[in-house]
């Protein structure tokens, strides 16, 4: 045992913010599902299931992954749980690994004083330095990568900055589609675009 | 004990000197040897320490403005849930059935019926007032920390009452307060 443990990665659901297999019992079950079907298929099947039945199109036909997407058969819900989820887009696309999305959040600290916090920069092959330089630069404030040891790394630029940064963004970055990029409002993501 | 906590109910931060620093290192390395060999990434011995005081005489470590342990006056120091779930195996574990998950996440402590039920599990090796981590039947990741009453074997002898304080638990105030600037 002198190997140095690695840190366990949780699957946090991106609506109420708890693990995703607790949702059920978090404070709106109801809104977290359609997060929770395309990112954690694997811990409600029932879920899937359901979605499934209602989504008439052809394309789900051609999916590979027969252990997820067999949601007809009690099989399906038993299938071991998998490390990687399959994320499926609306449609019966399947994703890669991780989505390239950029996900901005106003954090209120206190009554007055807010943060911006950006993440996903990173999957547009962006250095964060670089990039939280450039926001500080812009913006004319605080702007600094925080590593938390539970979450990945991401851009906390002081103040309100929400909606002047898509521009931002596109502009510095032309990788970064508007179309990538949402917004948490009220523990609900929003398109940019 | 966080169940309505929010950064206002800090009532001072401070970093604390080498020496104390060195104190809760080796006292967080004493009670969890697993952490042994990722201690100097999680308390970078270079990064500022800071103690957070709370009310209740709450102690809250804080390194990078992130907190990763907490404890009441002198006691043991527990990790949060974020951290723990990062490092699952460095707290002894018990398993509540799954009828008391949405009672532990409302806050309430943990009566002994509901780890002595066929959903429950206890470790015999757990004493009294110990840090635990309260995993749940049929879950992955623990809900909670707990901080025990009576011993596992107690808790099975007796299996009437609370046996377990429920300390922190998701989405109370310290799991909502990723950060504290
Ligand atoms: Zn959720």
């Amino acid at each position: 045992m002198a190997e140095k443990p690695q840190p366990v990665h949780v699957l946090y659901c991106g609506v109420c913010g708890l693990p995703a297999e607790y949702c059920e019992f978090g404070p709106d079950f109801e809104k977290c599902k359609p997060w929770l079907i395309h990112n954690a298929p694997q811990l409600y099947p029932d879920l899937v299931q359901v979605s499934n039945s209602k989504e008439v199109d052809g394309v789900s036909d051609q999916l590979q992954s027969s252990s997820i997407t067999d949601g007809t058969g009690p099989s399906g819900s038993s299938s071991v749980p998998k490390q990687e989820p399959v994320k499926r887009l609306p449609g019966g696309k399947i994703k890669k690994k991780e989505r390239q999305e950029v996900i901005i959040e106003k954090v209120t600290r206190n009554k007055r004083k807010s943060i911006t916090t950006i993440k996903g920069l990173e999957l547009f092959g962006i250095k964060l330095s670089d990039a939280s330089k450039k926001l500080g630069k812009k913006f004319a404030t605080g702007a600094s990568v925080v590593k938390g040891p539970t979450e990945k790394d991401q851009i906390d630029v002081q103040g309100d900055i929400a909606y002047d940064i898509v521009e931002f963004i596109t502009d510095t970055w032309p990788d970064v589609p508007e179309t990538a990029i949402y917004f948490i409002e009220d523990g609900k993501k929003v398109p940019a675009a | 004990m966080f169940k309505k906590f929010t950064s206002e109910d800090v009532s001072g931060q401070n970093q604390v000197k080498a020496s104390v620093q060195r104190k809760i290192r080796q006292s967080i390395a004493d009670e969890y040897p697993g952490l042994e060999l990722v201690l100097d990434d999680l308390l970078p011995k270079k990064s500022p320490l800071i103690v957070a005081k709370c009310q209740n005489h709450l102690n809250l470590v804080v390194v990078n403005n992130v907190p990763l342990f907490f404890n009441i006056r002198d006691g043991p120091y527990m990790p949060t849930l974020r951290l723990l779930h990062q490092y699952p195996n460095i707290m002894k574990k018990l398993q509540v059935d799954r009828g008391a998950i949405k009672f532990v996440l409302a806050g309430a402590n943990i009566m002994c019926p509901g780890l002595t039920s066929p959903g429950g599990v206890l470790d015999d090796e757990v004493g009294a007032e110990r840090p635990v981590a309260i995993m749940a039947e049929g879950k992955q990741h623990a809900l909670a920390i707990g901080f025990t009453k009576m011993s596992a074997k107690d808790i099975k002898a007796i299996n009437k009452g609370i046996g377990v304080d429920n300390m922190h638990y998701l989405n109370d105030g310290l799991w909502k307060m990723q950060r504290l600037d």
